[in-house]
Order: C-alpha cells, then structure tokens, then sequence
C-alpha cells in the first residue's frame, strides 16, 4: 500500500488528529487559564464596581464614565499618539537600518544588531536611570550641552514641560523598541531570493527597483509582524511612564495603561479598571485589523 | 464527534486538576474566640505558621528582624514566622494582587495610610482587644490613627514627624542663617522664609525646589503650604478636605509667586526621591521632605544638614506624622490570627524587644511606658524631634478618599506652580475631587 493511500486511511486520520490535538493541549490549556479565563473575567468585571472589599454589577455604568471622564480621554489621546508617531517611525528606521547592515560582513553586522539590541535586553529600570539622567533639569547631559553652547540659560525641565514630556517618553520607547525589528528584517532580508535579486541586476534594474519590487514584496509579512508587535507594545506602553514621569506633567504623559494601573493598583477601583482594559483591548484589536488589511495580510504576492 | 467529546473531558479534566491545584490550602481549623497569647487546653503542642511582609523600616538587609523572629520563636516556639521583605515602590502593589487573590500574610509592618484602608474595606481582623489592653498608655493622637472610628486596625510600634532639612553652609554663605532660629524648638516664621528663599537666589543657590512630579513625599508640600499661613488640609471631623480656604489660597499664591521670582524652583519631573538627592548632593539648600529614615537615607558628611520645622505665619508649627504599624489579615484562620497578634504584642510591647524595635524604626515611642524609659537619652536630635510632638497635624491619613487626594494633590500643584493655573480654581477642583472620592 501506497504511502499516500496510508495517509488517507480514516483510522490513520484520527490517529494523527488526536496526536495533534494532545500536542496542542498543553498550549491549549494554558492559554485558556491564563489569557482566555483573565480576559472573559475582566469584561465580566468590568460590568461591576468592584473594589478592594466587594463589588455589585452596574451594568454598562463603567463604560458611560469612562468617555466622560478627561483624564481618560487625554490618555487615550496621548497613548493614540504615541501609537501613530511610534509605530511608522520604528518600522522605517528599523527597515532602514537593517537593509544597510545586512550587506555588511558578517562580523559588522554581529556588532550593529548587538548595539541596537542592546537597549532590549537592558531592564527597564536601568534605562529610565539613564535617560532620567540626560534629561535631568539641573545635572542632565542635555541640559549641560544646551546651556555650555549658549542656546540656553538655565535648566530646561525635558520630563517637567507638558509640550516635551511625551516627546521625551516617545524617543524612549523609539530606542527600546527598535532592536528586535531590526533583527527581524536582517534576517528577512536574508531570505530573499538572490537569484532574483541577481537577475534584476542583469536585467539593469535600480537598486530602489530591486528594493521595492523584490525585496519589499518578500518582506511583507516581517513588516505586518514588526507593525502589529509595535502597535501593541506602544498601546501598552507603561514601565517608561511608571518610572520616569508618573503621567504627569498634569497628565500630559498618562497612556491608557498607566491611568488603568493608577485606577486598579492606587484607587482600587478594579470595575473602572477593567473597562478601561476592554476599551483598549478593542481599539487595539480595531488598529491591527486595520493593519490586517492595509497590509493584505501579510501576503507576498 | 466522539473524538471531540473525549478531547472535550480530556480538556475538563485538566483544567479541574489546575484548579484544585491552585487552590490556597485553607486551615480547618474552626474559628473560635480564643484570646491572643491564651493557650487553649490541649492545644499546646499545636503548630500554627504565620506569614510576615514588612515594609523596610528596620533598614535594609540589616537582620533584625530575623532576630526579633528567633527571640519570639523562644517564648512562642509554637508559631512559625515566615518572614518576606517588600519594597516601597513595588510592595503596594504586591499587596493589592495578594489582598485580591486571597494570599495576603497574616502580619503586615505598615502605616495607616494603607492599613486604614484594608480596615475598612473588610480585609483586616480587628484589634480591639489587644489594643484595649494598652490604650491607657497611649495618647489620644495615636489611637485615632489605628482607627477608622469604628474598630483599631493597627497597632502602633512608633512615630515620628516630618519636617525640613536645611544646607547650614549655604544659608551661611547667603546670609541666610539671620532668618534662622536654631534655638530651642527651632521655629521659624513665613517671612523668615520668604527671606531665607530670597538670599539665597540672590546668592546664586537654589533654594528649594517644590517637587509635584507623583505622590512620592507628597506629605511634605503639603505641609509646607498648609503651615505657611495655617491652611487645614481637613476640616476637625475629618469628614471633608478643606485646602481651598482663604489661608490655602493665600499659600499657593505666594508659592506662586516665589517660584516666578525664581526664589524657589518647581520640579514637575521629581519625587522626594529625587528631591532628596538634590539635596544631599547640595544642589538645593533645603528639603521639604526630612524625616527620621531619610536623615539616614540621605545623609552627607560634606555639610550640615540641619532639622528645622516648616515655617509659619504665626511661628507655631503643625507638623504631618509619619505612625508605624502592624497589622493583621483575616485570612479566617482564627489560630493564625491570634498567632498574629501574638507576634504583634511581643514586637510592641515586650520589655526587651519593644524598645529595642522602637530604637530599631529610628522614631519615637508611642507608650508613655517607653517614653519613661529616655530611649534617645544623650540624643540631641531625637531630643529635639521629641520636642516636637506636640506640633503634631490633626491626622488625616485615615480619611476616606485619602489615595485620590494624594493624586490631586500633586497635580494641582503642577497647574498651579508650572502650568500658572489661578490657585483659587485649581485648590477648589482638587478639594471638589478629593471630597467626591469621600462620598464614593
């Protein structure tokens, strides 16, 4: 008997179903307990006012007060914001950066992917030390070449000023997030055909012909990948807030993230909290479909 | 379909089997009215282990409280300590998950700020009892912050007030020491430091900077713009935040203008923290958030650091406190609890190790019993911080809505010190605020 004819055996069939299938259990049942479990709890939580102590359900009240209330309107706005400048910016530069290192011998390439990657596998805390540092009003290295170049008089507060402050986080979260996309795309951009590229060349194609035409075409679901981890990493964006300006000045750096941990973790306001979760959960399931689609799913052809 | 189901139970199983795994293992033991430190007969021999989270208090890494474990352990070799050691930046927030997953300790070192809290929303066992025992040796003040008014929640080890800290070499070279009164109590008035800020500027120092960047030390801009001109952060009942008043918009307003002139400096992006560290690397001249712990956190042997009260109008200070504390956690295990307040009495209340502990907090005592022992006899400064207990503020630590007045309160700083909001608008947005946190 044929090895095809065996495959198609129903007895055969099931057998390898129920090998799948206890293969995946593991998986499975973690991701019910501690992502599907979490999440059905927190929209029914969400219904309630639960608090430290009890709770009662109260229907859809969370919701209405959450789009009356301003802090988080202007954190929703914030963390959009930082989305739409972040998730662009990183995917260009990492692109960027990576279509110029890829080229380059082995050992050049070695060195530039450990730099950028350098800022990912740094903790957090040590990070926001350091950038809090450069930034400090009064003993910052920004501030000492401003001042000693004339261009200012005293101390600028970077962190302190409501028209800086989320600049400031952005840059942050642009060097911590670049290092993973960058390696992505150097291995992506490996795995391009070379005897396309190669007979493009022949053919007397440009380098940005090759570029978009073959490459970009290749790299499709690289890119849908690294723009749908961005965006979620950027909507999440909480650590860099937590340590550096604690959303102020005047909320003008509070992200959706930072004001549900305020609300669940210092006002014990967990019903309030978990309908800010839901909302974001929502808008970020809304912006990746949208990038589902734009991207055409990351097809290559 | 068959498959399905069987991959169905197989899947229902599991999660059964996880369940049950993950479920706390709760003590069977009934619940019953024993008296804490009373051994019921026949249980004697009975095992009990209790969990201990404690705040850093006792210093860092410093041991002692593996030693005040091994010398209760040899009165109560019945009850096992465990002992875990949480921080301040994370351990609120460890608490709050272990509150809401039901594995809270059973003993937590704290203050009332958050115990109160606990209390209140049902989380706590009560010590009435033991408190009872020793109310006749504590004062009015203390008990009223172990209390939500109903029940004791906390039971008090030590306190201490939090006051400034000022650079004495730099007020000296500014000619800023004139404005000083380093005798006696050390009072000093609000034009006194109106005056100090200004000769300083002059002198090419910072001053001092109002730091508004979190909640962190917030107690100490409080009490500097409650004190200038006598502004009740509460009213007497503590039943409504009062800051609004003509005496709080007068201090805000001449903060206001302080740091427009550039006698005082405004810090959105700092904390105590940072605030602290400015000070201790003298780029500052004063600190708004000296206390006990931070006099040693943040001490320098480059200069002098000098504990003055904060200034007011009519030189008599009022003076935030900062209480230590333990409490317990209803984890309904009544052999826990009583366990617990075990532990907690021999911690405050034994001869040997109460003041020891006292000693060890680096505050004062709470018990005219201690008190009479003169533990920080030949202590000049102790001396004088104990002076200052009868400065001590109304306490408002204990009031509904405190957390969210705690997030208003730096906030309405940031409009007004930086943002240059009118200070009358921004205190009557952050009392309406913090007020409707009270009402719920």
């Amino acid at each position: 008997m044929s090895k095809q004819a065996m495959s198609q055996s129903p007895v055969l069939r099931r057998r390898e179903t129920v090998v799948s299938y206890l293969f995946l259990l593991p998986a499975l049942f973690f991701f019910v307990c501690f992502v599907v479990t979490p999440m059905a709890m927190g929209v029914v939580t969400s219904l309630t006012d639960s608090h430290m102590g009890g709770g009662s359900f109260v229907g859809l009240k969370n919701y209405v007060e959450l789009f009356q209330d301003p802090v988080f309107l202007k954190s929703m706005v914030n963390t959009v914001i930082i989305v739409v400048v972040s998730v662009p910016v990183v995917t260009v530069f990492s692109l960027w950066v990576g279509s110029a290192i890829y080229e380059m011998r082995a050992s050049a390439r070695s060195f530039f992917r450990c730099v950028f990657y350098l800022p990912v596998v740094t903790g957090s805390v040590a990070v926001v030390v350091v950038w809090r540092w450069m930034f400090h009003t009064y003993n910052g290295l920004f501030n000492h070449l401003l001042t000693g170049a004339g261009i200012l008089d005293r101390g600028f507060s970077f962190l302190g000023d409501p028209r800086t402050a989320l600049a400031c986080v952005i840059l942050i979260l642009f060097t911590t997030s670049i290092g993973q996309p960058i390696v992505l795309y150097v291995a992506a951009l490996g795995n391009v055909d070379s005897s396309m590229v190669e007979a493009a060349e022949v053919d007397g194609a440009t380098r940005m012909q090759i570029f978009w035409r073959i490459k970009w075409p290749a790299i499709t679901p690289t890119t849908l990948y690294v723009v749908v981890i961005t965006t979620i990493n950027s909507f999440q964006c909480f650590a860099l807030i937590q340590l550096l300006t604690s959303g102020g000045p005047n909320y003008a750096t509070s992200t959706v993230m930072y004001y549900l941990y305020e609300t669940a973790f210092r006002q014990y306001q967990y019903g309030y909290a978990d309908a800010m979760g839901v909302v974001l959960a929502i808008v970020i399931a809304l912006f990746s479909a949208l990038q589902f689609k734009v991207m055409n799913g990351g097809a290559t052809e | 379909m068959r498959l399905k189901k069987v991959l169905a139970l197989l899947l229902a199983l599991a999660m059964v089997f996880a369940l049950a795994s993950c479920t706390v293992e709760q003590n069977p033991t009934p619940t019953g009215g024993n008296d804490p430190g009373e051994t019921t007969p026949g249980t004697e021999t009975q095992q009990v282990s209790i969990e201990w989270w404690a705040f850093p208090t006792f210093g860092n890494a410093t041991g002692y409280e593996e030693e005040l474990i091994a010398a209760f352990n040899e009165v109560h070799p019945e009850i096992e300590v465990n002992l875990t050691i949480i921080d301040f930046t994370s351990g609120p927030q460890t608490l709050t998950a272990a509150i809401e997953a039901d594995t809270a300790p059973d003993v937590l070192f704290d203050a009332p700020g958050r115990i109160i809290e606990y209390g209140k929303a049902g989380e706590l066992a009560d010590l009435n009892d033991i408190i009872g025992e020793a109310s006749g040796d504590m004062s009015e003040a203390v008990l009223s912050a172990c209390s939500d008014g109903t029940d004791y929640w906390m039971y008090p080890l030590s306190s201490a007030p939090f006051y400034m800290g000022i650079n004495l070499e730099m007020f000296e070279a500014a000619g800023a020491d004139q404005y000083l009164n380093l005798e006696g109590d050390r009072a000093w008035t609000t034009e006194d430091f109106q005056n100090a800020c200004k000769a300083l500027a002059d002198a090419g120092y910072t001053p001092g900077i109002v730091y508004c960047g979190g909640q962190g030390g917030d107690q100490g801009t409080r009490a500097l713009v409650s004190n200038l001109y006598g502004a009740a952060i509460a009213n007497e009942d503590m039943s409504a935040y009062t800051m609004n008043s003509p005496e709080g918009v007068q201090a805000m307003t001449l903060l206001q203008e302080m740091v427009d002139a550039g006698y005082l400096d405004v810090a959105t992006d700092m904390q105590a923290a940072q605030e602290l560290e400015m000070f201790q690397t003298e780029n500052c001249a004063m600190t708004f958030c000296w206390g006990t712990s931070n006099a040693i956190s943040y001490h320098s042997d480059d200069f002098t650091q000098v504990s003055v009260p904060f200034p007011s109008d009519d030189g008599v200070p009022e003076l935030e406190t900062l209480y230590n504390g333990f409490c317990v956690f209803d984890n309904g295990d009544q052999a826990k609890i009583d366990a617990a307040k075990t532990f907690i009495q021999f911690i405050c209340t034994d001869d040997e190790w109460g003041p020891k502990s006292v000693l060890q907090s680096g505050a004062l005592p709470v018990t005219g019993t201690f008190e009479a022992l003169d533990l920080y006899a030949g202590d000049e400064e102790m001396q004088l911080l104990s002076s200052w207990t009868q400065y001590y503020a109304p306490y408002y630590n204990t009031m509904d809505g405190f957390t969210t007045m705690r997030t208003e309160w730096w906030n309405m700083l940031q409009r007004v010190l930086a943002n240059g909001g009118d200070p009358q608008t921004e205190l009557d947005t952050y009392v309406t605020n913090s007020n409707a946190a009270i009402t719920g």
